[in-house]
C-alpha cells in the first residue's frame, strides 16, 4: 500500500552532542564552578584535616591567645588550644552534622509527603504538622528539643532534621500534585498503571527535580543553625570544636585578639555562600 | 467585489511604512548559534494587512520582534536594515530612540495576553501607564483615552476596573490590542493573535484588526499559521521557510496560484470544508531544516520533489515572477499547480453492535469559592467497530471531559459508558493526547514509553514486548531504532507518532483523540491524520476523534458530534451535518471556519 510509504516520518535528527543532564547542566556554569570550587574547598579542608595540622584540636598548650605564628597560623584560644587545628575540625564537625541531619530532614519531609498525598485526611494532619513546626522560630524549637534530649550533637542533627523537613516535604507534595495532572500521567494511568506505578515509575522521577536544590539551600542553613545553637551553648558540647562553639569562645576577646573570631566565620561564610551557589546554578539547570 | 484594488494602501504605497531589508539574526543557545532569521525582505505600507505564513520554527515570531528591536537577550541582529518612514534605520537606532519608536509607532500584540498583562494590575492602570510613557495628557485624558480605547476594541468602558484574570481569553487579546493601539502607532504587529482562541472569537478579533486598519488607516503585520485567515483577511502574503521569505505577493495571487513548492505545499495540506469528505490530506514528508547546521542552497530543497541540481548548492534569491509577487525558487512553477484529490482510505464501519455506548452521561466539577460548572449534561453516543466519530465544539464545551470520562479518568455523576469486550478497560480504550511536549514522560526512553501499558498490565514476556515496541514504532512510521532514545530529541509530529504507538500497545478496540493533531503545523497535522486514517482502516479500530477544528473532523470522520456548554447539540454523517447543518450552532461553528480560498478567487469560480 503506497499510503503508508507517503506517511513515513523521517528518521529523527541527531540527539544534541551536549551533556543533557540538568543536574550537570546547571553546575557547568561559571555559578556552578565557583560554588563548586568554595564547597568543595571547604569540604577537603575538613576531611584532610588530621593532615594539615600537628595538633590535636582538644590539646591545650601552655600558651594562651598567642597572634599569629609559624607555629599557630591561625594562633591559640584563651586555654592555649592551636585555632587553625580547631577551625579543621570544626568543619569535620559541622560536615558531619549537617550531612547526617539534611538527609535526615529529607527523608522525614519526603516520607509525610507520600503519606500526605495518598489520603486526603492524613494530608490535613500533615500539614497543620508543618505549619506548627514552621510557626516556631528555630532556636526556640532548639531549645525545647535540648530540654527534651539534653544539649550535644546529636540533639543538633535533629533539631536541624526537624527544622527542615517541612521545606521537604511541602516541596514534593506540591510536585507530585501538579505532576499527577500532567498528560503524561494521565497517559500512564489510562495505560494501566495503579497508583504505586503510576508514583514510583513516572511521577517521582520527574518530581524529585526541586529537592536537589532544596537539599544545597538545607546544606546552607543547617550550617548556620548550627553555628547559632552551638554559639549560645546548646548545641556541640566542649571541648569539642564546632564552628559555632569557636566562634561563641571567640566573643569574649573580640577587642584585643580579632583573629580568634575570623578563622570559624570565614569558614562558616564560604561554606554557605558556596552551597548557595550551588543551589542557584541547580536551580538554573533543573528550570530550563 | 475585488479584493485588493480599492485598498488605501495601493495608494500610498511610495514608501513602505515599515520595510525590512536582508535582515538576519543569530540565536546563542547550547547547541550554538542558530540563524533564525536568514535574509529577511518585507515591506508594509500604511492601512496594509500583510500576512506572514510558515511552520513553526521558520522564524516568524523572531522577524516580528527583531523588527522593532525586541529580542530577547539570546537573540541578535547580525545585519540588514529595518527602515521606518523609509529613513530612520531601527537596527542602527540607540536604545532611547527605540523606546520613542515602540508603543508609539510600532504596538505588538502576542498569542497569549496573559504573559503581556500585568495580572496584578488592573487594565485602568496597565493603559494609564502606557499612556503616561509617551506623555500623554493628564489623569483626566488618559482616563478618558483609556475608556475610548477599550470601546473601540468592543469592550464597555465601565469594565476598566477589572483585572486581567477577570476577562475571557478573546477580551484579554481585545484588551492587549487596546494598549498597543493607546499611543496610536502606525504599525500593529500581531504575532499569532488569535491562534489560542475559538473559531467565533478569532473571528472577532480578526474583524476588529481589519476595522482598526480601515478606520485608523493603520498597517498591521499579521502572523499566523492559518491559510484561511490570510484568505479571508490580508491584503498581501509573506510565507517564511527556514528563516526566509520564499515567496511574497497579493493574497489572491500567492493563495490561487503559488509559485513556489512550499507555498504549494502548504496549501494542499490545509484540510478544507470544500473538498467532499474522506479526501485525503497531502502532508509534506520530512522535516524542517535545523537552522544550527549551516544551509547550503534552497533550505527546502530535502523535501521539494521539484528539486534540481542547483537547489543544493545555491541559494534562490527572491525574485519578481509577476508585475506583484516575488518567489525564491529556481525553478518557480508556472501554472497554478492543481492537484489530484486522493480519498483517504476509509472502511466502512460495522454499525451491529457499539464498542462503546455513552447514555445519559454528566458530569459537574465543583470546586471550593467557585461556582459548580456542569461539563457535561446528558450525553448520549454511540461507537461503532471500524468507524470514526467526529467530536467538534469551542473549547470549555466539554470534549476532554467527555474523552476523560471514557477512559476512566474522571468518574461521571450520572449515566453509564459501556465498552464492549471482558477485558479491562485499558484493554480496550486507549487515547492520544494533546500536548506532544507533556503527554511522554521526559525520564523514560520511547521504547519505554510504548511498552508502558504493557507493563502496567502485565501483557507478555519481556521478549514479547520488546517485540511488540519494534513493530508499533515501525507501524507509526517511525525508525525501530529510536526506542533507546528520548523524547527531547523528537519534533511534536514524532512525538504524537509514539503516543499512537504506545496507544496502540495493549491493540484496543478504541482509539480516542483528545486535540491530538491540534497543536501540530498543517503539513505535520495531515501526515499524523493520514496515519490515523491508514490505522483505523487497517486495524478495524473505532476512532473518538475530538478537535475543534471542523474541517480536519470532517476529513476523517463518518460521523460527527456537536458539543456545545456540555450537551451534544446536533449529530450525523460527516458530509450531510457540513452541506445541511440543521443547529444554528453548528451553522456559527462552520461560518467561522476561514476557507484558505481567496474571496476573489471563489467570487470568479461562482460566476
Ligand atoms: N530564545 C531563543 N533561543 C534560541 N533559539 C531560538 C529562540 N527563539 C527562537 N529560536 C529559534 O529560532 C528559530 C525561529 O523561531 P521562531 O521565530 O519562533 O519561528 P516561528 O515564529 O515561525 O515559529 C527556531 O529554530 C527557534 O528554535
Ligand atoms: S529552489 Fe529548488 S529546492 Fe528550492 S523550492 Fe525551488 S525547486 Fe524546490
Ligand atoms: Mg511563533
Amino acid at each position: 500500500m503506497t499510503a503508508a510509504v507517503v506517511t513515513k516520518a523521517p528518521v529523527v535528527a541527531a540527539p544534541a552532542k551536549r551533556a543533557r543532564n540538568p543536574y550537570v547542566q546547571g553546575l557547568l556554569t561559571p555559578r556552578g564552578i565557583t560554588g563548586l570550587i568554595v564547597v568543595g574547598l571547604v569540604v577537603l579542608l575538613g576531611l584532610a584535616a588530621p593532615l594539615l595540622t600537628s595538633y590535636a584540636p582538644t590539646f591545650q598548650t601552655s600558651n594562651a591567645l598567642l597572634q599569629p605564628s609559624g607555629e599557630h597560623p591561625l594562633g591559640t584560644d584563651e586555654i592555649g588550644r592551636d585555632l587553625w587545628s580547631r577551625v579543621l575540625f570544626g568543619i569535620r564537625t559541622d560536615l558531619i552534622v549537617v550531612v547526617s541531619a539534611v538527609p535526615l530532614g529529607a527523608l522525614a519531609g519526603c516520607l509525610l509527603a507520600l503519606v500526605s498525598v495518598a489520603s486526603r485526611w492524613a494530608d490535613v494532619l500533615v500539614q497543620r504538622l508543618f505549619d506548627v513546626v514552621l510557626a516556631f522560630p528555630g532556636l526556640i524549637l532548639g531549645l525545647t528539643v535540648t530540654a527534651v534530649l539534653g544539649a550535644g550533637t546529636s540533639t543538633v542533627i535533629v533539631v536541624i532534621a526537624v527544622v527542615e523537613a517541612p521545606a521537604f516535604g511541602r516541596m514534593l507534595r506540591g510536585a507530585i500534585l501538579s505532576h499527577r495532572e500532567r498528560e503524561y500521567a494521565l497517559a500512564a494511568r489510562v495505560g494501566g498503571a495503579g497508583p504505586a506505578r503510576l508514583l514510583v515509575r513516572h511521577i517521582l522521577p520527574n518530581a524529585a527535580d526541586p529537592l536537589v536544590v532544596q537539599i544545597a539551600v538545607s546544606l546552607s542553613i543547617a550550617v548556620i543553625v548550627e553555628g547559632a545553637m552551638s554559639f549560645i551553648g546548646i548545641g556541640v558540647r566542649p571541648p569539642e570544636p564546632s564552628l559555632g562553639s569557636i566562634v561563641s569562645g571567640s566573643v569574649m576577646h573580640l577587642q584585643d585578639h580579632p583573629i580568634y573570631a575570623i578563622g570559624p566565620l570565614v569558614a562558616i561564610s564560604a561554606f554557605v555562600l558556596g552551597l548557595n551557589l550551588l543551589a542557584e546554578a541547580l536551580n538554573k539547570g533543573v528550570r530550563r | 467585489m475585488t479584493v485588493t484594488i480599492d485598498k488605501p494602501a495601493e495608494v500610498r504605497a511610495a514608501i513602505p511604512l515599515l520595510a525590512a531589508h536582508d535582515l538576519r539574526v543569530v540565536f546563542d543557545s547550547a547547541r550554538g548559534p542558530v540563524h533564525a532569521v536568514r535574509g529577511v525582505d518585507l515591506d508594509l505600507a500604511a492601512g496594509e494587512m500583510l500576512g506572514i505564513v510558515g511552520e513553526s520554527g521558520s522564524g516568524k515570531s523572531t522577524t516580528a520582534l527583531a523588527l522593532a528591536r525586541m529580542l530577547p537577550p539570546a537573540g541578535r541582529i547580525t545585519g540588514g536594515s529595518v527602515l521606518l518612514d523609509g529613513d530612520t534605520d531601527l537596527v542602527a537606532a540607540s536604545e532611547a530612540a527605540l523606546t520613542g519608536v515602540r508603543g508609539r509607532r510600532i504596538g505588538m500584540v502576542f498569542q497569549d495576553p496573559m504573559t503581556s498583562l500585568n495580572p496584578l494590575l488592573t487594565v485602568r492602570r496597565q493603559l494609564d501607564e502606557a499612556l503616561r510613557a509617551h506623555g500623554f495628557g493628564d489623569r483626566g485624558a488618559r482616563r478618558a483615552r483609556s475608556i475610548e480605547l477599550l470601546e473601540l476594541v468592543g469592550i464597555p468602558g465601565a469594565r476598566l476596573r477589572g483585572y486581567p484574570h477577570q476577562f475571557s481569553g478573546g477580551m484579554r487579546q481585545r484588551v492587549m490590542i487596546a494598549l498597543a493601539l493607546a499611543n496610536r502607532p502606525d504599525v500593529l504587529i500581531a504575532d499569532e493573535p488569535t491562534t489560542a482562541l475559538d473559531p467565533t472569537v478569532q473571528a472577532q478579533i480578526l474583524e476588529l484588526l481589519d476595522t482598526l486598519r480601515r478606520e485608523l488607516g493603520t498597517a498591521v503585520l499579521l502572523i499566523t499559521h492559518n491559510m484561511g485567515v490570510v484568505a479571508e483577511r490580508c491584503d498581501r502574503v509573506a510565507v517564511m521557510y527556514g528563516g526566509r521569505v520564499v515567496e511574497q505577493g497579493p493574497v489572491a495571487e500567492v493563495l490561487s496560484a503559488p509559485r513556489h513548492p512550499y507555498t504549494a505545499g502548504l496549501l494542499r495540506a490545509v484540510p478544507r470544508l470544500d473538498t467532499p469528505a474522506g479526501t485525503r490530506l497531502a502532508g509534506i514528508p520530512g522535516t524542517p531544516p535545523d537552522l544550527a547546521l549551516p544551509v547550503l542552497g534552497c533550505a527546502f530543497a530535502n523535501r521539494c520533489t521539484a528539486a534540481v541540481d542547483r537547489c543544493r548548492t545555491e541559494q534562490p534569491d527572491l525574485a519578481p515572477v509577476t508585475d506583484t509577487a516575488r518567489t525564491a525558487c529556481w525553478v518557480p512553477s508556472t501554472e497554478a499547480s492543481a492537484h489530484p484529490l486522493e480519498p483517504i482510505v476509509r472502511r466502512a464501519p460495522d454499525p451491529t453492535s457499539p464498542v462503546l455506548e455513552v447514555s445519559g452521561v454528566s458530569k459537574t466539577f465543583r470546586s471550593r469559592g467557585r461556582p459548580a460548572v456542569s461539563a457535561l449534561t446528558d450525553v448520549d453516543l454511540v461507537l461503532y467497530p471500524g468507524e470514526t466519530l467526529g467530536v467538534v465544539g469551542e473549547s470549555g464545551s466539554g470534549k476532554s471531559t467527555l474523552a476523560r470520562a471514557i477512559v476512566g479518568i474522571h468518574k461521571p455523576d450520572r449515566g453509564v459508558i459501556r465498552v464492549a469486550g471482558k477485558g479491562r478497560l485499558a484493554r480496550e480504550v486507549q487515547m492520544v493526547f494533546q500536548d506532544p511536549y507533556a503527554s511522554l514522560n521526559p525520564r523514560m526512553t520511547v521504547g519505554d514509553i510504548v511498552a508502558d501499558p504493557l507493563h502496567a498490565q502485565h501483557i507478555g514476556t519481556p521478549l514479547e514486548r520488546r517485540a511488540r515496541v519494534l513493530e508499533l514504532l515501525e507501524r507509526v512510521g517511525l525508525d525501530p531504532a529510536v526506542a533507546s532514545r528520548f523524547p527531547r530529541d523528537f519534533s511534536g509530529g514524532q512525538r504524537q507518532r509514539i503516543g499512537i504507538a504506545r496507544a496502540l500497545a495493549p491493540a484496543p478496540s478504541v482509539l480516542i483523540c483528545d486535540e491530538a493533531v491540534s497543536a501540530l503545523d498543517v503539513s505535520v497535522q495531515a501526515q499524523v491524520v493520514n496515519l490515523l486514517a491508514e490505522l483505523q482502516a487497517d486495524l478495524g479500530l473505532a476512532l473518538l476523534f475530538i478537535a475543534h477544528d471542523l474541517a480536519v473532523v470532517r476529513s476523517i470522520s463518518h460521523r460527527i458530534v456537536v458539543l456545545r456548554e456540555g450537551r451534544v447539540v446536533e449529530t450525523g454523517p460527516a458530509d450531510d451535518l457540513v452541506a445541511h447543518p440543521q443547529d444554528p450552532y453548528t451553522k456559527a461553528l462552520l461560518a467561522a471556519v476561514p476557507s484558505p480560498v481567496p474571496a476573489a478567487m471563489r467570487a470568479a469560480e461562482a460566476a
